[in-house]
């Protein structure tokens, strides 16, 4: 049996090497599972899911949804905007009184950064971070890694780049502290409003130049750019990010041969990637989309068969 | 064009010598003793001293919006006349000097009327609204080295840091107007005697030292640099020298009047509006202190704040007038005069606080010092003579100075300009 020991996921940087290497090589299996005619198996009949969305999301939620669905648990979801939360309530008694329906799973969206620990107090169930705040996007990050695994045939000893608002990205988070476990080198680059204070002591080399950058990388992952940010400056200009940042076909060609591009989606066009690229790298995003049911899979059946006795 | 300067005793910021130099296309092609090649132009020194062309880092030119005031052709010769060879034009215009394209016309024009680089200084926030950055990497390459709100301080503490961070990626110097405007409070002069005395709305020294404290802990915390202008109070020097033991990338710079007049001045003139600055001239203390700080390097340099203002708006009564003088003309002799003869400076600091340090502090390569493979900007002085300043030979548009009639050492006779006499005193070319 591979490794596996926890009872929830919540951050990449409490992961091993091994725990990681389990969970892709069951999505690998999983990944099968969504290419049948009948899309289901019953590895966790009986199990109640609940899909816990403090923060919007349709695509991570969906592919949780899916993802249990195909496990067939059973699952119910609860967002932001319907929940007792608008009453009032808080956070606290939510998850008190939904503990009172002796849930298997809680998969968390919420917007406050590392707040999961202080939730995981008050259930008896396992919980999945399907993204805290700024702080991590664990299963994201495991997608991320069993695509540039799939492409690539290994994580060891890659160049990562991951390009644009670190700042405020789990996903970049995530995806430092799980690429830098198996040797590989992650550099972010980013305007230096965007890149967290003493972000390298987490083991990140930082860079203001994308186009000295992308030359070494074999992996770039773009994130997407948060216009909705450029309220409070930390950067003057669409225009001036795009020429400083967004992936061009003119950069593009300063990459290796064999670089790939990574992005977590929703991707704005000709803001982080330009729609001239489109044909060229957006076939790989989609497959990420497809691994992520994959990876979601992987992570319900592990919490939800082998979490040890409480 | 060849220009050879003989026995002329040239003024670096770190020695003196009598030498002979050669300027072949704009360069410093040779300095040596008795240089004996042909030239198209001999320049007889003796007895006279060369400094390295002269570098301002902060002016107004009041273009593009005021240029009844000054323009870049007048502020041009205003610099040539003053023996600067760079100087560095403020945004507060009208509109600001906040894009590419406004920057890079002030280039522009200023390599058109070519008598001395004209540098733009890019403003930090949009229309200096002191809500979004501007676009520092566009505005460094239409040519902005340094970047500032100048006129009034970023109130933002946050956006503030945000300019420091992105100055990083852009390489583009922070230069803070500092001033706490909550605390200067629409006040005309230095808190004091005499502004109780008259009841003259005031400016308290410490509007200037809280801002350079926060600044200078700002640019600590993010390890950037950041460049403080005009310095005027002792608690700032203060601050700045603390802080410069500590390792900080700060410098500063300060404006003749602020180690030359004091707020006895103001009352002295009877409030006349042309002895209305900002920052406000201080009291004796703050005028030790400021020579103290230039003689120990907390202050790196001098620059003029040269801020023209029209006739109509400098004869309104002291609280109504607008702040500022004009300053490009007389900073050399001003300088000579009060701080060298009196013994404050060495000559060779003059090179220092006028070239070298400013090069330097800009990121200024091959400028700053006569040497060989230099550029050739040179200023040719006469410090013998005396000169009194008076209205009507003042080149700048705007005459408005305090040290109107002051009698002064040390003449700019010869300003040359990338290889090429752009000013003489003789025919005022």
């Amino acid at each position: 049996m591979e490794k596996w020991d926890k009872k929830h996921i919540l951050e990449i940087k409490e992961f091993d090497r091994e725990e990681i290497e389990t969970v892709l090589s069951l999505a690998t299996s999983f990944k099968e599972i969504s290419q049948r005619d009948v899309k289901k198996v019953p590895a966790l009949r009986g199990k109640t899911i609940l899909n816990l969305f403090f923060e919007n999301s349709t695509r991570t939620r969906t592919s949780f949804e899916l993802a249990a669905k195909r496990l067939s648990a059973d699952v119910v979801n609860f967002s932001a905007s319907s929940s007792s939360l608008t009453k009032g309530e808080t956070i606290i008694d939510t998850i008190k009184t939904l503990q009172a329906y002796h849930p298997d799973i809680l998969i968390v969206r919420i917007n406050s950064s590392a707040s999961l620990s202080t939730l995981a107090k008050y259930t008896q169930a396992s919980i999945i971070n399907a993204g805290d705040g700024k702080n991590e996007h664990p299963t994201q990050a495991l997608l991320d890694m069993f695509t540039v695994k799939e492409a690539k045939g290994t994580l060891e000893g890659l160049n990562v780049l991951i390009v644009g608002d670190v700042f405020h990205s789990r996903v970049a988070r995530s995806n430092i502290f799980g690429f830098s476990k198996f040797g590989s080198k992650v550099t972010v680059c980013a305007p230096p409003t965007l890149v967290p204070y003493e972000f390298e002591k987490i083991g990140a080399k930082i860079s203001y130049d994308l186009d000295d950058a992308i030359k070494k990388a074999d992996v770039i992952i773009m994130l997407r750019v948060q216009t909705e940010r450029q309220e409070s400056s930390f950067f003057p200009s669409l225009r001036e990010y795009v020429d400083k940042f967004a992936l061009t076909p003119q950069r593009f060609k300063n990459a290796k041969k064999e670089a790939i591009v990574l992005h977590p989606g929703p991707i704005n066009w000709d803001a982080e990637i330009s729609s001239s690229l489109k044909e060229e790298v957006h076939p790989l995003i989609l497959k990420q989309a497809e691994n992520g049911l994959a990876i979601r899979m992987a992570a319900l059946y592990l919490v939800g068969t082998r979490k040890r006795a409480l | 064009m060849r220009i050879l300067i003989k026995n002329a005793t040239i003024i670096n910021s770190d020695k003196k010598e009598e030498a002979d130099i050669l300027l072949v296309k704009g360069k410093i092609e040779k300095v040596a003793k008795k240089i004996n090649e042909k030239a198209d132009k001999i320049i007889e020194a003796k007895g006279k001293t060369v400094f390295p062309g002269f570098i301002d880092m902060h002016v107004h030119l009041r273009t593009p919006g005021r240029e009844d005031e000054e323009d870049i052709s007048s502020g041009s010769m205003a610099a040539a006349k003053g023996g600067f060879t760079k100087i560095f034009c403020m945004p507060n215009t009208n509109p600001a000097i906040d894009n590419e394209s406004c920057a890079k016309w002030i280039a522009e024009e200023g390599r058109r009327v070519g008598k001395t680089d004209v540098y733009p200084i890019g403003a930090i926030s949009k229309a200096r609204a002191g809500k979004e950055l501007t676009e520092f990497v566009a505005l460094r390459r239409a040519g902005c080295l340094s970047l500032s709100d100048d006129g009034t301080a970023i109130k933002d503490s946050l956006l503030l840091r945000r300019a420091l961070e992105y100055s990083k990626m852009s390489e583009t110097l922070i230069i803070s107007h500092c001033e706490d405007t909550s605390l200067s409070n629409k006040g005309s002069m230095r808190e004091g005697a005499i502004s109780s005395k008259y009841g003259i709305s005031a400016i308290p020294d410490i509007a200037e030292s809280t801002i350079v404290s926060r600044d200078i802990q700002l640019a600590q915390f993010l390890r950037v640099p950041i460049h403080l202008a005009h310095i005027s109070t002792a608690k700032s020097v203060d601050i700045i020298r603390r802080a410069k033991k500590q390792g900080v990338k700060v410098t500063a710079e300060t404006a003749p009047h602020y180690f030359i007049l004091s707020a006895d001045d103001v009352e002295k003139n009877a409030f006349d509006s042309n002895f209305k600055v900002n920052p406000p001239l201080g009291d004796e203390k703050d005028i030790e202190a400021i020579k103290k700080a230039l003689k120990d390097g907390t202050i790196d340099c001098i620059a003029t704040d040269h801020a023209p203002h029209s006739k109509a708006e400098k004869e309104l009564p002291f609280e109504n007038a607008p702040f500022g003088f004009i300053g490009l003309e007389f900073a050399f002799s001003l300088i000579y005069t009060h701080l060298v003869v009196k013994g404050v400076l060495s000559i060779e600091d003059i090179s220092k606080k006028l070239s070298f340090n400013p090069a330097q502090i800009l990121g200024l390569k091959g400028c700053g010092k006569v040497e060989e493979g230099f550029c050739a900007d040179l200023v040719i002085v006469d410090l013998d003579k005396k000169w009194e300043v008076r209205h009507k030979e003042i080149v700048s548009k705007s005459k408005n100075t305090p040290f109107l009639g002051a009698k002064l050492n040390g003449v700019v006779e010869t300003t040359i300009y990338n290889g090429k006499i752009v000013y003489n005193s003789k025919n005022e070319s």
